[in-house]
């Protein structure tokens, strides 16, 4: 025993890793700082191997590629443990579950920082996750070959939503309640398979076997409902989430990323450790961003759910505010089941109606202007919608100010009044087939120099055009009637004249403000209608024209019923109510 | 021997016969019967056949024990408002048209306002304001025997000529 | 690798580990563990005294032993399971001291909560084990931070009952709290509620007038029912809104000032303000006090009691009177006819825009003074009065265009009837200052 000393860490080192057992786990032996063996991190690791051995320097910039692929998908495996952790002890029953929120809060080592976590983390997955398709969107990185990977991005942003809705209910006080509650209403204005959607007559929807119905395992939101969506949120949606990501990511792997090569010599640099270490950073910060949220601001708990209490104002979380604000302006199958599935239809479609080949691998607004100025139309007024529905409304949904304290009273809202079918249903034909034909008429190339400011001018000769109707019409209707003594306003023969004398029975008074609405509006009809495709896509085959227009028609037209509602007071611009048809 | 089955077999049995020329056609067949079926099946599974909600019908009370005007009294429980007037007696099913939350009944302003997105309606049900399509539905009520109330709200009614009639109006003049 | 990545790696990591380290000490420095700690730090200093009197040797060691395991008792959340009740309370875990388990005989020598005994007998005849705490003194029993548990935070409606306001708790079981000693006060404040004709305009559970709301659960009417401006006006803090201010708003303040309407019809339509007269100008504080405790123990509660907890108490049957005009006088007051006309029919209260005598203002409208008005009536005149009443649509109004007077006289024709009926008449006609000679 004599010479028996202790072998130094190197020698104990090197007896681990030779032993027998750390060979069968951890096969390739000892690993060196050789090209070959970080070859080897990646091919021979199960976790990294998806990832290629060399990758370009370029796409690894932050500057690039923003990073929010990888983030989102980190959140997603945070919101996967801090999920199963809350999971150990959150029963979803109606007498329970409120209670076990509280619990959490209070009596759970560090549940209050799980819960927190958790809650913070998915609303910033819903960010990151809009963020990432901004990003692959600026880069044209849905370009063929990488179109269906697009459209299973969409499918992925989609299945985070909805990943949100169904988590919203489970900690089943208030604001679940009530945004869970006007959620699944939609569903019930589904057209067909709901039963107070246009044409349910026709398949026999009640409000006890439609698709809400289904949904909800009952006709209100319930005890059926809670384990339901606990269910979906905790087991059958990740599963779904999970298999698309493996397909989302195998595709980007295969279509060798986004920074399409665009230079035959350029530089590659070894993914072990440039691209892991930038992942690792990702994580690590993003980790410590949603930590550092948790720590400071708690995850809201209102009161225990009440279904005979409506709070007021009930407003849906951040990222459904925008189409909670569209139901203002839209019946509840518009503006709650056609126009989102119109957005996810038209997202998916973009990578079929573009046909620039320019762009791909790098930021070009000079070389895809039409495509970068209408996508971020359409995400600024998804954005502005949310910022109305944030900040710009109050109790009762009326509008408030920002700077205005929302204890103050409010007067009623205006009576809305509906445009004459005679009047609405020609308009909206005029509009979609004028707006249609419109940019392909303009055969050549106008010099914006000169057109803008035309445009501009036309605009507010519109808005004197409707204040002289204004004018005319409605200010002066007594004068109208009395010069038409004999007028029935039943019969037949007189519909179109008394239906014009009554627009405007809630027509509020033409001031600067409407004057200045009804300019702003009409210059951005022109400028985004007209303008835009008319340079950009007027030459376009056929097909695609008509998609891309139908596309931005729709968006426009979505501003433009939000200017006559806000402006205006109308309700409906067409309306067959007897089948619960309203435009 | 096989020609004679042949001949005696009628055409359908031909298709539906299984042979070596069409074993994996039937095969493949069956598969797509299967996964129908099954899914059809799961789709049925989701559609509850009890649901675990209160009865739609209840007593309301001495009908002439309501005061002129709109009564909470069986909101909490029922989320139904009893709406008296001179000619008699209504009761509104308290969920708001347009996406089904629960407004409020101002006294002071004489109409019902939803905090949701801001719809107004006045004591009859009529959208006065706001996005709600339709105005808000009466249930079935009926004067018992011994003048109470019974109302169900199963059975709805909200257009004008019908829903101030039998049966979901009552008449009731004030004594 | 760039100098950045290296800096963002060495930070990033380091940030991971401080937060850690701050998760780990706020999550194991809850407010609780320092009151439960005091707690048994304060017993074992009484317990030290005691020692430094005693001289006997086995009294010492024990006391000894005694100290050594209050200086090392393990903190816990501690908590009551009140199946029955549907309740889970967490107070004793800073409240050691009304704990029966850790704290037997249920006194103690300290003086500060929350480290103080529970006053008087109520643990011994309402055990915490049986009952939890919160069932009487409201408040958040799942927390266990003093905000949260005494339930002055924005998510929870029921905060912690003060003194008086706690006896509301007693008339949620006792039906018998009108002669329960503990519960004077909401015993005072129901006969205050009779007394001032309370009944008249607001019915409890279907039982009294109609002109106003039912209060028979008001004490559980919900935040989202109030208008908040009424708090914010009266300078209530965001955590002291509750139908409990609600409730004393009424009776403290003018309720037209924080119920407006809309008089002038700026909006639409004239709407008066609130019709309830100005209670606060007869009301002393503590009567105020007494009437809020009673309506905070008319809560929906006492359905879901099971009934084991329940203390009935038969119907008093109603006295025997003397003459017809004693009788009339108990009626008066039995229907709460107070509520409009005054206590003892002095003098009628506020009735905005109703047209009165002397009037300058629509505030100064007023409800029919009957000893001055009565005498102008036969008896079959009164009679058919009472029974048909007058709808707000006949009342004169002081300003044509304004809004229709609040409050308006119901036709009582289904509940006073017979004997009743003519007795208050008698008793009315027995107050009027005049009587017309036909």
């Amino acid at each position: 025993m004599k010479d028996f000393k202790l072998p130094s860490p190197e020698e104990i080192k090197k007896i681990v890793t030779d032993s027998p057992i750390w060979r069968s786990v951890f096969r390739g032996g000892v690993w060196k700082d050789t090209p070959r063996d970080r070859a080897a991190h990646i091919i021979g690791n199960v976790w990294l191997h998806l990832h290629p051995v060399r990758t370009r320097l370029r796409g690894l910039r932050f500057i690039y590629s923003w990073g929010m692929g990888g983030i989102s998908f980190w959140l997603f495996l945070l919101l996967t443990l801090s999920g199963v952790l809350l999971m150990f002890y959150y029963r979803p029953a109606v007498d329970l579950a409120y209670r076990d929120m509280k619990d959490l809060q209070f009596v759970v080592s560090y549940g209050w920082l799980w819960r927190n976590m958790h809650r913070w983390a998915a609303h910033a997955m819903v960010v990151t996750v809009i963020l990432h398709m901004i990003r692959v969107f600026l880069t044209g990185s849905y370009k063929p070959p990488r179109e269906f990977n697009w459209v299973l991005g969409v499918v992925l942003l989609t299945l985070t939503l909805f990943l949100s809705f169904t988590g919203y209910l489970l900690p089943w006080d208030q604001l679940a309640l009530w945004a869970v509650t006007v959620g699944t209403n939609m569903a019930g204005a589904t057209p067909l398979l709901g039963n107070e959607g246009p044409f349910s007559s026709l398949l026999g929807m009640r409000i006890n076997n439609d698709v809400r119905f289904a949904l909800l395992g009952g006709t209100a939101v319930g005890e059926a409902t809670l384990i339901r969506f606990y269910v979906l949120h905790c087991v059958f949606v990740p599963f779904v989430v999970g298999a698309m990501l493996m397909l989302h990511f195998w595709r980007v792997r295969k279509d060798s990323f986004s920074a399409a090569p665009y230079s035959a010599n350029e530089e590659k640099v070894e993914v072990w450790p440039n691209l892991i270490v930038r992942e690792y950073l990702a994580a690590a910060l993003t980790t410590v961003a949603i930590l550092v949220w948790a720590f400071m601001v708690n995850a809201p708990l209102e009161g225990a759910a009440n279904p005979t209490v409506t709070p007021n104002p009930s407003k849906a979380p951040w990222y459904f505010l925008g189409l909670q604000e569209l139901l203002v302006y839209f019946d509840p199958w518009i503006a709650g089941v056609l126009l989102p599935n119109l957005i996810i239809v038209g997202l998916c479609a973009i990578p079929y109606i573009d046909n620039n080949p320019k762009g791909v691998g790098y930021y070009a607004y000079k070389e895809r202007p039409f495509a970068w100025t209408m996508f971020l139309l359409g995400v600024t007024m998804w954005f502005v919608l949310i910022a109305i529905g944030t900040w710009f409304r109050g109790p009762s949904w009326a509008w408030y100010w920002p700077w205005e304290s929302m204890l103050t009273h409010k007067p009623l809202p205006p009576r809305t009044w509906n445009v004459p079918n005679l009047l609405g249903g020609p308009a909206l034909l005029a509009y979609f087939a004028g707006g249609l034909a419109l940019p392909r008429l303009l055969k050549k190339d106008l010099d914006w120099k000169v057109v803008i400011p035309a445009v501009a001018l036309f605009s507010v000769a519109v808005a004197i055009a409707v204040k002289i109707a204004h004018a005319v019409f409605i200010s002066n209707l007594p004068p109208l009637a009395q010069m038409l003594p004999h007028l029935d306003p039943a019969s037949l023969k007189y519909g179109f004249v008394s239906t014009l004398l009554g627009i405007g029975d809630g027509m509020p008074h033409f001031g600067i403000g409407s004057f200045v609405l009804v300019s702003i509006f009409v210059f951005l009809l022109s400028f985004f209608g007209v303008l835009m495709p008319q340079r950009y896509i007027r030459n376009m085959e056929l097909l695609r024209y008509v998609a891309a227009m139908l596309l931005v028609l729709l968006t426009l037209g979505v501003l433009m019923k939000m200017g006559a509602r806000l402006g205006f007071n109308i309700k409906y611009v067409f309306s067959i109510p007897q089948v619960n048809f309203n435009i | 021997m096989s020609e004679i089955q042949e001949q005696t077999q009628s055409p359908q049995m031909q298709v539906l016969e299984l042979t070596r020329r069409n074993f994996i056609k039937v095969a493949w067949g069956a598969l797509v019967v299967f996964l129908g079926g099954l899914g059809l099946s799961t789709l049925r599974f989701l559609f509850p056949n009890v649901v675990y909600e209160p009865s739609q019908k209840f007593n309301a009370g001495t009908a002439r024990d309501y005061p002129l005007g709109v009564s909470l009294k069986w909101m909490r429980e029922q989320r139904v408002w009893i709406v008296r007037e001179d000619q008699g007696i209504s009761a509104i099913w308290g969920r708001c048209t347009h996406l089904g939350c629960t407004p409020n009944w101002f006294e002071a302003e004489k109409r019902f306002r939803c905090p949701c997105h801001g719809s107004n309606f006045n004591p009859h049900g009529d959208v006065i304001a706001g996005p709600a399509p339709k105005p808000l539905w009466h249930c079935k009520i009926e004067l018992a025997a011994n003048g109470d109330l019974i109302i169900d709200k199963a059975v709805l009614e909200n257009r004008p000529g019908f829903r101030d009639k039998a049966p979901y109006f009552v008449e009731l003049k004030p004594s | 690798m760039s100098p950045t990545i290296k800096k963002l790696f060495v930070w990033g990591n380091v940030a991971l580990v401080v937060l850690l380290v701050l998760s780990v000490i706020r999550d194991q420095s809850g407010e609780w563990k320092k009151y439960q700690k005091t707690y048994y730090q304060l017993e074992a200093k009484e317990l030290e005294t005691k020692l430094a009197a005693t001289t006997d040797e086995t009294e010492k060691e024990s006391l000894k032993k005694q100290i050594r395991a209050k200086e090392h008792a393990g903190l816990e959340i501690k908590q009551f399971i009140v199946k029955d009740l549907g309740r889970i309370d967490r107070c004793v875990t800073c409240h050691v001291g009304m704990d029966p388990l850790f704290n037997p005989t249920l006194t103690n020598n300290f003086t500060e909560q929350p480290y103080k005994a529970h006053p008087g007998d109520f643990l011994k005849t309402h055990s915490p084990t049986k009952y939890g705490c919160t069932v009487c003194h409201q408040g958040q029993g799942l927390a266990t931070t003093v905000k949260d548990a005494h339930g002055f935070v924005e998510a929870w409606e029921k905060p912690m009952l003060g003194h008086p306001f706690i006896q509301a708790s007693c008339a949620k079981c006792h039906q018998n709290f009108e002669s329960l000693p503990g519960a004077e006060v909401a015993a005072d404040g129901r006969g205050l509620f009779v007394k001032n004709g309370c009944y008249g305009c607001h019915a409890v559970k279907g039982w009294g007038g109609v002109i106003s709301e039912d209060l028979g659960e008001v004490a559980d009417k919900p935040l989202a029912r109030i208008d908040p401006a009424a708090f914010a006006a009266n300078g209530l803090p965001r955590e002291r809104w509750s139908a409990q201010s609600w409730i004393t708003l009424h009776l403290t303040k003018d309720p037209m000032s924080f119920v407006p309407g809309d008089p002038e019809g700026h909006m639409s339509a004239p709407i008066s303000p609130s019709g309830m007269p100005p209670f606060y100008l007869e009301l002393k504080e503590d009567e105020a006090k007494a009437i809020t405790t009673y309506l905070l123990s008319l809560t929906a509660e006492k359905e879901s009691l099971p009934h084991k907890f329940f203390v009935d108490v038969p119907v008093k049957p109603e006295p025997a009177f003397k003459s017809a005009t004693e009788h009339g006088k108990f009626v008066f007051q039995k229907f709460g006819c107070a509520g409009c006309h005054g206590v003892e029919a002095k003098a009628g209260r506020r009735n905005f825009n109703a047209l009165g005598p002397n009037q300058t203002k629509m505030e100064d409208g007023r409800e029919p003074t009957l000893p001055d008005t009565v005498g102008t009536f036969t008896r079959d005149e009164l009679r058919a009065k009472i029974q048909n009443g007058v709808p707000s649509v006949s009342i004169n109004k002081f300003k044509t265009d304004g809004p229709t007077p609040p409050l308006y006289m119901p036709s009582w024709k289904e509940k006073i009837k017979g004997q009743e009926l003519e007795d208050l008449i008698s008793y009315l006609l027995s107050i009027a200052k005049k009587t017309e000679e036909w």
